[in-house]
């Protein structure tokens, strides 16, 4: 199977993970901390989407030093939007 | 993959396509990452208010949308790989069939915004509605830029042009990953 075509199964995975996490979430299945932890959740999986993206549709795969810098920041930010969300 | 040499030693040699496609791409990043940081900053202000705004939204449609867009990304990066391997007529195709997926992205968030309009909400109704109208209709006028540009590219099958529209679109698509969870999913 190809990069991109392994990236894109995985891709798909993520979102069914995270659309079933909301959907939990929404209909009440989750109560108290563990809807915080179902948004970490949440959080973490678009991490995961947005490196995929980053490494095998954009190729930084290529490029093991901009991988780097891209992903450190990237993560970064993921846990900015994390301390925001914990927050509220 | 492409081997690239090395032409004048700069550090962005080893960056895949153009150094400005990258330039772009971090502005664009840097904009949309600000205003979904804002959005959460403001949901401090009123955390029950933007859950109560936010059951208004479609989730289930917004996660359709994330399979189109991630599907589209896939099928433009497999186009990009068949103009770098000569084959243009099917880097045409798949590139015309990520520009057609993008479309098919728009209509659905179309649906979504006359729905909205239908149950009487609009960009003032809501601080939450404020960033969802703004951030989600530039990532939209972004997508049909995008579907513009892949139709641009495919039809002149140029490597380094297909190579620089497909970043563009898979900056898109970058993008709604990021705000896919933060203004639909996150309670």
């Amino acid at each position: 199977m190809a990069h991109v075509t392994k990236a894109w199964a995985l891709l798909l995975a993520l979102s069914g993970a995270s659309t079933v996490l909301s959907v939990a979430v929404a209909r009440g299945a989750l109560a108290g901390g563990a809807v915080t932890l179902g948004g970490a959740a949440i959080l973490a999986l678009s991490w995961a989407k947005a490196r995929t993206i980053l490494n095998a549709y954009l190729r930084l795969d290529e490029a093991p030093a901009f991988r780097r810098g891209f992903g450190l920041t990237l993560a970064l930010y993921a846990l900015l939007l994390l301390a925001l969300y914990l927050a509220g | 993959m492409t081997d690239r040499p090395n032409t004048d030693g700069s550090p962005f040699d080893g960056l895949p396509g153009d150094l400005m496609i990258w330039v772009l791409i971090v502005s664009e990043l840097l904009v949309f990452g600000a205003g979904l940081a804002a959005f959460l900053g403001v949901r401090l202000t009123d955390p029950a208010g933007f859950a109560a705004a936010q059951d208004h939204l479609h989730r289930a449609a917004a996660g359709v949308n994330t399979v189109v867009l991630v599907t589209s990304g896939w099928l433009a990066a497999l186009g990009a790989q068949a103009v770098e391997t000569g084959r243009l007529a099917r880097a045409r195709g798949l590139l015309a069939a990520a520009a057609g997926m993008g479309a098919v992205f728009l209509a659905i968030k179309w649906a979504e915004y006359a729905g909205k309009a239908a149950q009487g909400i609009g960009v003032e109704t809501h601080p939450f509605f404020t960033f969802y109208y703004l951030v989600t209709g530039f990532h939209a006028a972004h997508v049909a830029a995008g579907i513009v540009v892949l139709l641009l590219v495919a039809a002149r099958a140029q490597a380094r042009e297909v190579e620089a529209g497909v970043a563009f679109w898979h900056m898109v698509d970058l993008v709604w990953v990021l705000v896919f969870p933060v203004i639909y999913l996150l309670r």
